[in-house]
């Protein structure tokens, strides 16, 4: 035992599938102990906020302003504002303005947005644009107000009785605040979901969910798939042929299909993730089991069986001392490929609608189905959905390696 | 020809055996639910949109359908009957649409789609594998990591990642749909060219996942059979390499086609799952909108429908596979 | 003396194993076989004698490899010619091969005929299908196989008849040496004697010259075959006649080996089984000195630190010992 657990950690496949997979696992288990609090609070009022540092602004003016003279402030501020395409726009309605295109420089911002401000006219609709394309023309103008000027901005207190302002202090150009100084930052390295909540604690709870699914599952088709396989092997005769002939009928029926069916059936309101992972246990455990049989087939009249009964071993003793051994290696090779595909098919359920009750948990699945349903992929919402993919695939990923290193080690004649 | 008509006559007998089970669970597992199918259904209607009025009138057409007040055998008889018959009830989402009348529209895009994507990827797939098997160098580097990865990204996950590549990024195909949404269905030249770029991306994303599975089966046929004993006889008795692949390939193909046969059932779920990711009007797409719109008698009859084309198209599988290896007639004959 | 067909001089070859090592399993075996003669080749398993039979076609590919060493058929030395050459010029037709497990040696989904139309058109393009079924069916009628088993496919053939078939396809272009390695072990007795008189009935015929039969079946090859010779760690250690080599032992490890079997010979009653015991040294790093020492009940320091040469005797006996006959002799009686 020891010796094969050595020749096991040897293979460098099942050693890298095995990393990979305890990291995961590791970050499912461990990350909930030290950032506690539910996992899905909604914390964004809107849909899919972009990754990245949300500084809460009150304690921005708030905060001690330090002055920095950095060389392209301004730079990167139009940067930002005006990219190709929006230049691209503005000599747009700038030609349809009446402005010869030779006079319109997209790469000189200076001479473009002194042009534009010059000519820009809010109100004007010029002939062939949509209502629609008028408003983004306005929206484009007041965010590049401002832009090249040097002046600060003022921040005005409101008297309560008269309603006047008056002028409290002025943020100029190259003024900074410390990030770290300032009481409330929130950083979303993923951003938001669709519901507005952050995407770290969801996907990490909602890998825990689907390992757990998975493993529900996987125990479920395998310990299934054993004992039937076992049974129908040894015992053989009539029992032999049912079992045959359930798992025939299960083979063809694509599993997908009772899935749904099943799911369905259950309803929306009693589908935990529990639920779920039974269901997907009890559908797949069908491969297991005509391996197993086969297997016990042809041990079941070897030398030491015979030996064993000879003896007189009672059947379980000998299929617990003298058979299981045998397929156990078989039997870890297809529990490790049993969570991988209940992970897969929690997904696909999940798509489809049939998942786990959307309220109560997170699975890999759900993010899915609730990204698509938003159409994240359409719209460039990249973290909606991407960072959901690479779990799902580093999971099945280092399955499958482990299981392809065991599988070398247990059989050579694999090897090439 | 005794041995395949033996062949034959049993996987038909298998065939018609499952074909009665999956009507069985069919019909028995919603049954199995607590409460009266009927009840239920129109409970969830009620939840919906539909008017009062829609709600009688459907109990009634239910009530009738499924005879809910006969014992459950006679009930069984009629949802055959009714099935024989092509009737699957209305729907409730898209009432009063016929449930056949849209399982028939969805299910010719699905087999258009999956159908030729299915083959082409089996195809592509053992060509692959079976290059990457005899050629070793640079190829099994190069093809092998490829289709392991392809191969282990989920089916939607792929379908996905094709999608934002190819139609949000790149443009090259439009991002959802069968075909232009400002075209009515119609044998016009412009609405056949819209069919064929929608068509584009939801087929080769198909065709790559089946080519993952397919390439890394073939790769290890292959192997073991060019280190079987009757190539290096083959090889002894002066016997072409060219030819001695021709017998190596043969060989490992035919436990492919029985492996696209047993396979069948997770591709095409795989598939029905990618196919919603392009808003693809097939099969998967319908049960998709029926799950969210609870509409009962539409899942049932697509679940029905892909099972027995699941089922159709492996016995056809099998049947083809019986005529091509001799090994299948020698061992039913004795 | 009759026409050498076969002589193999001082032949090597090795394997290279996926870890990039190499493995001498044939190390500088010299051997002749002349026309009408056989010689059997014995040996335990991994001693390599399966590789030289592999070795002695003159075709090879990965992971075995050519290193030195001439292969001489019937006065035409194979060792420098392309591989394609050989293919098209020697083998089927100057010496053919028998392999070990005759179960899986024809392809399963080709009928018998079209493996032979592969074979006989792999040699001379030109031949009719129709010329390619009247040359099959004569050889298989001389033979004694019914012609229908050519339009049988291989999992249509019991065991026996499967080995038959494999035999009457190796000879089917009449080689002048037929190599069979251990063409009889997997099959049951009664098989296993049609094999062998087939084997023989082959040598009468004419229909092949000379036959190097290989198999860990000592009593078989002493009925068989006119010569044996043992090898051991993948070089030869004796060389006789059968009768010499079974009764006579000259190499410790012969002895050893003959000790360990009985062949129904008057004489052989009442003698005492011995098992040799260890395992042969591993291949990759072969012992310097005698191969054999390690095992050798009569070691001395000598024969660890000496490279052991084989010795020719008076009546045409080779084996590799650093004792004389004598010496041997006199060790073995006083046992």
């Amino acid at each position: 035992m020891k010796h094969m657990l050595q020749q096991v950690f040897h293979s460098p496949k099942f050693v890298v599938g095995f990393i990979i997979f305890m990291s995961i696992l590791l970050l499912s288990v461990i990350y909930p102990i030290f950032v506690t609090g539910d996992p899905l609070v909604i914390i964004g009022k809107g849909t899919f906020f972009e990754p990245g540092i949300y500084v809460n602004v009150v304690d921005g003016i708030d905060s001690q302003l330090y002055s920095l003279s950095l060389p392209d402030v301004a730079e990167k501020r139009i940067a930002l504002k005006l990219g190709a395409t929006e230049r691209a726009d503005m000599k747009e309605w700038l030609v349809a303005f009446g402005i010869p295109e030779a006079d319109i420089d997209t790469e000189d911002t200076e001479a473009l947005l002194n042009i534009w401000n010059q000519n820009y006219d809010s109100k004007l609709r010029l002939p062939g644009m949509t209502n629609a394309r008028k408003n983004y023309f306005a929206r484009l103008d007041a965010s590049i107000d401002n832009l090249l000027s040097t002046e600060g901005i003022i921040i005005a207190s409101k008297d309560p009785s008269t309603g006047a302002l008056t002028e409290e202090e002025t943020i100029g150009q190259s003024q900074y605040i410390n990030v770290n100084r300032t009481s409330n930052v929130k950083v979303l390295p993923l951003g938001t979901d669709n519901f507005g909540r952050d995407m770290v604690p969801e996907l990490i709870s909602a890998i825990g969910t689907s390992l757990k699914i998975g493993f529900i599952a996987g125990s479920i088709a395998t310990l299934l798939g054993l004992v039937l396989g076992l049974v129908a092997g040894y015992v053989g005769g009539w029992v032999d042929d049912i079992i045959l002939f359930v798992t025939n009928l299960f083979i063809v029926i694509p599993s997908f299909v009772l899935l749904i069916l099943i799911s369905y059936s259950i309803g929306q309101e009693q589908r935990g993730a529990v639920t779920v992972a039974v269901v997907i246990g009890f559908t797949s455990w069908v491969w297991t089991c005509r391996a197993v049989r086969s297997q016990v087939i042809s041990l079941r009249n070897r030398d030491h069986v015979n030996l064993s009964k000879l003896s007189g071993h009672s059947t379980a003793h000998i299929i617990i001392s003298d058979i299981l051994p045998y397929v156990a290696s078989y039997v870890v090779m297809a529990f490790i490929l049993q969570i991988s595909s209940g992970i897969l098919s929690e997904a696909g359920l999940s798509i489809l609608g049939l998942g786990p009750k959307t309220s109560d948990v997170a699975t890999l699945g759900l993010m899915m189905n609730w990204a698509m349903i938003y159409s994240a992929h359409i719209m460039g919402k990249w973290w909606a959905y991407f960072p959901v993919i690479i779990a799902i695939a580093l999971i099945t990923f280092s399955m499958n390696l482990m299981n392809t290193g065991l599988d070398l080690v247990f059989n050579p004649t694999l090897r090439d | 020809m005794k041995g395949y008509f033996k062949y034959f006559r049993n996987k038909f007998f298998w065939f018609v055996v499952t074909l009665i089970f999956a009507f069985l669970l069919n019909f028995l597992l919603p049954r199995l639910m607590p409460g009266d199918p009927v009840a239920a259904i129109t409970a969830k209607i009620a939840q919906g949109s539909t008017s009062i009025e829609t709600v009688k009138e459907v109990y009634k057409e239910y009530e009738q359908l499924f005879g809910t007040d006969k014992p459950i055998s006679q009930q069984f008889v009629l949802y055959v009957r009714n099935v024989f018959n092509g009737d699957f009830g209305t729907s409730f989402t898209q009432y009063p649409r016929k449930v056949s009348s849209i399982i028939g529209s969805s299910l010719g895009w699905t087999l258009a789609l999956q159908l030729p994507a299915i083959l082409v990827g089996w195809i592509i797939g053992n060509v692959l594998g079976a290059l990457a098997a005899y050629v070793k160098k640079g190829w099994d580097k190069v093809v092998m990591p490829v289709a392991i990865f392809v191969n282990n990204l989920p089916a939607f996950g792929l379908a996905v990642i094709m999608l934002v590549i190819f139609a949000v990024q790149l443009k090259w195909f439009p991002t959802s749909g069968g075909y232009g949404f400002d075209l009515i269905p119609s044998f016009t030249p412009n609405f056949i060219k819209s069919v064929l770029v929608h068509y584009q991306l939801p087929f080769w994303t198909l065709v790559l996942i089946a080519i993952g599975g397919q390439a890394i089966g073939m790769r290890s046929m292959s192997i073991y059979e060019l280190n079987a004993d009757y190539v290096k006889y083959a090889r002894f008795m002066g016997v072409p390499d060219g030819k001695i692949i021709g017998y190596v390939f043969r060989n490992a193909m035919l436990p492919q086609v029985t492996g696209l046969a047993l396979a069948l059932g997770t591709m095409v779920g795989g598939s029905l799952v990618a196919e919603t990711i392009f808003s693809y009007p097939g099969l998967g797409s319908t049960i998709l909108s029926a799950v969210m719109g609870s509409d009962y008698p539409l899942i049932s009859a697509a679940t029905l429908i892909v099972t027995m084309m699941v089922l159709a198209f492996n016995f056809l599988i099998e049947i083809i596979y019986g005529l091509i290896d001799p090994r299948i007639k020698a061992a039913q004959s004795d | 003396m009759g026409k050498v067909m076969l002589e193999v001089k001082e032949l090597t070859t090795k394997y290279i194993t996926r870890f990039k090592e190499d493995v001498y399993a044939v190390d500088h075996v010299s051997l002749k076989v002349e026309e009408g003669k056989s010689l059997g080749i014995a040996g335990e398993s991994g001693c390599g004698k399966s590789t030289l039979a592999l070795s002695l076609m003159g075709y090879y590919f990965p992971p075995l490899y050519y290193t030195s060493g001439d292969i001489i058929i019937d006065g035409r030395n194979i060792s420098g010619m392309e591989p394609d050459d050989i293919r098209k010029t020697i083998l089927g037709r100057e010496i053919a091969y028998i392999p070990q497990a005759a179960m899986n040696a024809l392809n399963p989904t080709g009928k018998v005929i079209n493996f032979i139309e592969d074979v006989v058109r792999a040699h001379d393009s030109k031949i009719t299908k129709a010329e390619v079924y009247e040359m099959a069916s004569e050889r298989f009628n001389l033979l004694g196989l019914p012609p229908s088993t050519l339009e049988r496919y291989p999992v249509e053939l019991s065991g026996g008849m499967k080995q038959r078939t494999v035999i009457a396809i190796s000879v089917i272009l009449g080689p002048k040496v037929l190599i069979a390695d251990e063409p009889s072990s997997a099959l049951d007795v009664t098989s296993q004697k049609m094999v062998i008189r087939m084997l023989m009935d082959l040598m009468e015929k004419q229909v092949i010259k000379s036959m190097i039969f290989i198999t860990h079946e000592l009593p078989l090859l002493y009925n068989v075959t006119d010569d044996i010779m043992v090898m051991y760690a993948g070089q030869m250690v004796e060389r006789g006649t059968a009768q010499q080599t079974v009764f006579d032992p000259l190499h410790p490890y012969s002895k050893g080996l003959m000790g360990s079997i009985i062949v129904p010979e008057s004489g052989s009653r009442g003698v005492r089984l011995t098992a040799i015991p260890g395992t042969p040294p591993n291949l990759k790093k072969p012992p310097f000195g005698c191969r054999f020492a390690e095992r050798c009940r009569y070691v001395t320091p000598e024969c660890i630190v000496r490279q052991v040469e084989p010795v020719e005797t008076s009546n045409n006996r080779m084996y590799r010992c650093i004792f004389s006959e004598e010496y041997l002799r006199k060790a073995y009686a006083n046992e």
